[in-house]
C-alpha cells in the first residue's frame, strides 16, 4: 500500500523521499520485519538513491521503489545457494529443526513427497519422542503419501531412533532420508544439546530450519540461536496461506545465513512451493504484481 | 495520571513538541518487544495526549515521565475487568446441576490448543474436578492419538470417533456422554484453522452454535507478530457472523497465550491482543509440561515491556 501511495507523487525531493521511506518502514514493521533491519534498510536506500544528482526526466518514484525492492531482495539473498542434494552418491540425510508447532512434521512429509514425485527413493524418520502423538502424525502423513517411515512407540531416546532409522535406510540405499525432530527453543538448553547430539549421530547433508510466517520480533534471536548450535543450511517458511506477511523470513535468512528454499501454503501434502524472492517481497510490501519493478 | 503530577511541585509544562522524541523512542521499544506497530503507536499517542500541558515534577526527566505514564496505561489495560477464575463458574454450574461445564479451544494451526487443553485438564483435576476430553480435531494427522496420549497420562476420559467426522456432532455426543456420566467439565479440542479460511471458520461457528459452550477460549502464541490481533479479531467476527439471528451469540471469552517461555521479554503479543479486543488473558503457557500453565502476572509483564 505504501508503494501504491507513492506512485501518485511524480517529483519527489528529499522530504518526499523521507516520507515515502517512513511509510514503507511502517508497512515493513506491520509485516513483522525486525525493527533493526527496517532502520538499516532505510539507511541503505537513502544512500543508494541520491535524489539531488538526478536530472529531469528520470522517473524518481520508480527509482526509489526499485531501490527498496532491490534492498529487500538483497536481504533475502543468503549470498550462496542451498546445499545441493545429489543422487547416486549415497543417501542424502536432511534433518528438520525449529520452534514448537511451526510445521516441521507436516513440512517433512511435504518435502519427502516433493522428492518422491521427482522419482527419488525417499523415506521419513520420526525422531520426536517428546510430543504426544508425534509418531502417529508422521506415520499417517507418510502412509497417505506412500512413503516408507521409521519410528518407535517405546524407545524414548530420539538420538537412538534417528541413528537406527538413518542406518537402516542408508543400508537400503535410499536417495533421501528426511529426519523429523521435536520442537525446541533457545531458552531450553537441554533441547539444544539434544539437537547437537542428533546432528553428530546422523551427520546430515543439510539441516532445514522451519519457521512459521506469523512469527514476530522473536524471530531473529531464535533463528540465530539454532544457527549457532547446528549447521542450518536452508530455511522453509510455513503457513503462507494465512494472513501474515512473513517478515520473520528476513530475520531467518540474516540469522542463519541460509537461503529460503520452499514455502508451505496449506495443510495438505502438495501445498508446498519453491520460494521466489520477488513474489515474497511483493507480499511483504502489500503489492500485487511487482513485475514492473523487476524489469526496470 | 494527571492528578498525580499536579500533586507535585512542578516547574515545567510539557508540550507536544517536547514529548515527541521520548514518545517515539518508547514506541520503537514497544515494537521491539513485539507490540504490533499500530498499537504501539496508538498507546504512545494516548500517553502523549494525557501528558500534554501537564506540569512535570522538577526532578524528573521527560523520558521518566513518559515511561511512568506508559506503565500506568499498560497496567490499566492488562488488568482484567472481570474475574477470569473459571473454577468458581464451574462450581456454580455444578451446584445448580446444570450439566457439564464446556470449554471450546480454538485458534490457528500449531499454537498450542491441544497442549493447553491437556494442561487445563490437569489443573482442573488438581481442583477435584472430573474431566472429559473431546477429540474434535478430526482432521490433522495424529490429532486423535495426541489427545488419547494426554488422556491416558492424566487418567481422564477421552471421547473420540476417529477422523473425518463432523466436529460439531462429535462435540455434542461427547457432551451428552459427559452429562450421563456426571462429568464436571468437557474440554473440546478443535482443528487449527487460518482466520481467513471461510469454510473452516463457518464450521467452527457451527460447532459453537450447536453446543452452546460455557467458554470459548482463543489460543494464540506469544511468538506471534502483527497477525495475532487479526487472528483474534477474525475468530470473533466469524463467530458473530455465523450465529447472527440465533438467540445467544457466543464469542471468544478468553485468550490462552502460549509459548511465553520462548520469547524472553518480548511479551508484546499480550498487549496487542488485549488492546485490540478487550478479551482477557485467562491462562498463559510457559512450557511443555502439564504444570506449565499460569495466570497472567500483570506486574511482571509490564516490567518486561518497559525493560
Ligand atoms: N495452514 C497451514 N497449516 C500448516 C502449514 N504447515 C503446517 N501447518 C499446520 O500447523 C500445525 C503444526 O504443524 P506440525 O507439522 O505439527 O508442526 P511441528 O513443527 O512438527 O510441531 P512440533 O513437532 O510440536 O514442534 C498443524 O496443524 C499443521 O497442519 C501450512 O503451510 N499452512
Ligand atoms: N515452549 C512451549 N511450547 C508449547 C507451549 N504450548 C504448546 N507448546 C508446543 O507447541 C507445539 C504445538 O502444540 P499443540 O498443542 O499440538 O498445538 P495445536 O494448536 O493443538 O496444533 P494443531 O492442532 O496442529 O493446530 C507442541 O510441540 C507443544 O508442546 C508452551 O507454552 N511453551
Ligand atoms: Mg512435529
Ligand atoms: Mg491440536
Amino acid at each position: 500500500a505504501a508503494i501504491r501511495r507513492m506512485s501518485n507523487n511524480t517529483v519527489p525531493d528529499e522530504t518526499v523521499l523521507k516520507q515515502m521511506l517512513s511509510e514503507i518502514a511502517r508497512a515493513l514493521l506491520e509485516a513483522d520485519v525486525n525493527v533493526r533491519a527496517v532502520q538499516q534498510l532505510r539507511g541503505n536506500v537513502l544512500s543508494a538513491v541520491d535524489i539531488s544528482s538526478l536530472g529531469a526526466g528520470v522517473n524518481k518514484v520508480k527509482l526509489i521503489q526499485k531501490a527498496v525492492f532491490d534492498e529487500l531482495c538483497r536481504m533475502l539473498d543468503a549470498g550462496h545457494k542451498a546445499v545441493p542434494l545429489k543422487r547416486g552418491h549415497g543417501s542424502n540425510v536432511v534433518m528438520f529443526v525449529g520452534l514448537q508447532g511451526n510445521g516441521k512434521t507436516t513440512t517433512c512429509a511435504k518435502y519427502a513427497y516433493h522428492y518422491s514425485r521427482k522419482g527419488w527413493k525417499t523415506c521419513l524418520v520420526c525422531a520426536d519422542t517428546f510430543r504426544a502423538g508425534a509418531f502417529d502424525q508422521l506415520k499417517q502423513n507418510a502412509t497417505k503419501a506412500k512413503i516408507p517411515f521409521y519410528g518407535s512407540y517405546t524407545e524414548t531416546d530420539p538420538v537412538a531412533i534417528a541413528t537406527a532409522g538413518v542406518e537402516r535406510f542408508r543400508a537400503e540405499g535410499y536417495d533421501l532420508i528426511v529426519v523429523d525432530t521435536s520442537g525446541r527453543h533457545k531458552q531450553e538448553v537441554a533441547l539444544f544439546e539434544e539437537m547437537e547430539q542428533m546432528t553428530s549421530a546422523v551427520k546430515p547433508t543439510d539441516i532445514v530450519f522451519v519457521m512459521d510466517s506469523s512469527i514476530g520480533q522473536a524471530a531473529h534471536d531464535q533463528a540465530a540461536a539454532f544457527r549457532s548450535r547446528v549447521d542450518v543450511g536452508s530455511v522453509i517458511i510455513t503457513k503462507l496461506d494465512g494472513h501474515a506477511k512473513g517478515g520473520g523470513a528476513l530475520s531467518a535468512v540474516a540469522a542463519t545465513r541460509s537461503p529460503i528454499t520452499f514455502i508451505g501454503t496449506g495443510e495438505h501434502i502438495d501445498e508446498f512451493e519453491p520460494f521466489v524472492a520477488e513474489r515474497f517481497v511483493g507480499r511483504l510490501l502489500g503489492m500485487g504484481d511487482v513485475s514492473g519493478l523487476m524489469t526496470t | 495520571v494527571v492528578s498525580f503530577f499536579r500533586g507535585l511541585a512542578g516547574v515545567q509544562q510539557l508540550t507536544a513538541t517536547e514529548l515527541a522524541p521520548a514518545l517515539a523512542s518508547v514506541r520503537d521499544a514497544l515494537i521491539s518487544k513485539n507490540v504490533t506497530a499500530d498499537i504501539a503507536e496508538r498507546l504512545c499517542a494516548s500517553v502523549g495526549a494525557s501528558l500534554d500541558g501537564v506540569t512535570m515534577a522538577s526532578m524528573t526527566t521527560i523520558t521518566a515521565t513518559v515511561r511512568s505514564a506508559l506503565r500506568d496505561a499498560l497496567t490499566r489495560l492488562l488488568t482484567p475487568r472481570q474475574s477470569t477464575d473459571i473454577l468458581a463458574d464451574i462450581a456454580a454450574k455444578r451446584a445448580a446441576g446444570g450439566g457439564p461445564f464446556v470449554i471450546v479451544y480454538c485458534g490457528v494451526n500449531g499454537v498450542g490448543k491441544s497442549t493447553s487443553l491437556a494442561k487445563t485438564a490437569f489443573y482442573l483435576q488438581r481442583h477435584g474436578l472430573s474431566v472429559l476430553l473431546a477429540a474434535c480435531d478430526t482432521f490433522r494427522a495424529g490429532a486423535v492419538e495426541q489427545l488419547r496420549t494426554h488422556a491416558t497420562c492424566l487418567g481422564v476420559t477421552l471421547y473420540d470417533r476417529g477422523y473425518g467426522r463432523d466436529a460439531a456432532g462429535v462435540a455434542s455426543d461427547a457432551i451428552r456422554r459427559a452429562r450421563e456420566a456426571g462429568t464436571d467439565v468437557v474440554l473440546v479440542d478443535t482443528a487449527g484453522r487460518m482466520q481467513d479460511n471461510g469454510p473452516l471458520m463457518a464450521a467452527l461457528a457451527k460447532l459453537v452454535a450447536a453446543n452452546d459452550p460455557d467458554r470459548v477460549f482463543f489460543v494464540g502464541e506469544a511468538l506471534v507478530g502483527n497477525d495475532g490481533v487479526d487472528q483474534l479479531t477474525k475468530f470473533n467476527a466469524a463467530l458473530a457472523d455465523h450465529q447472527a439471528g440465533s438467540g445467544r451469540v457466543r464469542l471468544v471469552d478468553g485468550v490462552v497465550l502460549t509459548k511465553f517461555d520462548t520469547v524472553d521479554d518480548r511479551v508484546g503479543a499480550a498487549v496487542s491482543m488485549v488492546y485490540a479486543t478487550g478479551v482477557p488473558v485467562v491462562f498463559v503457557g510457559v512450557g511443555q509440561t502439564y504444570m506449565d500453565l499460569r495466570t497472567m502476572n500483570t506486574g511482571a509483564l509490564v516490567k518486561a515491556l518497559l525493560r
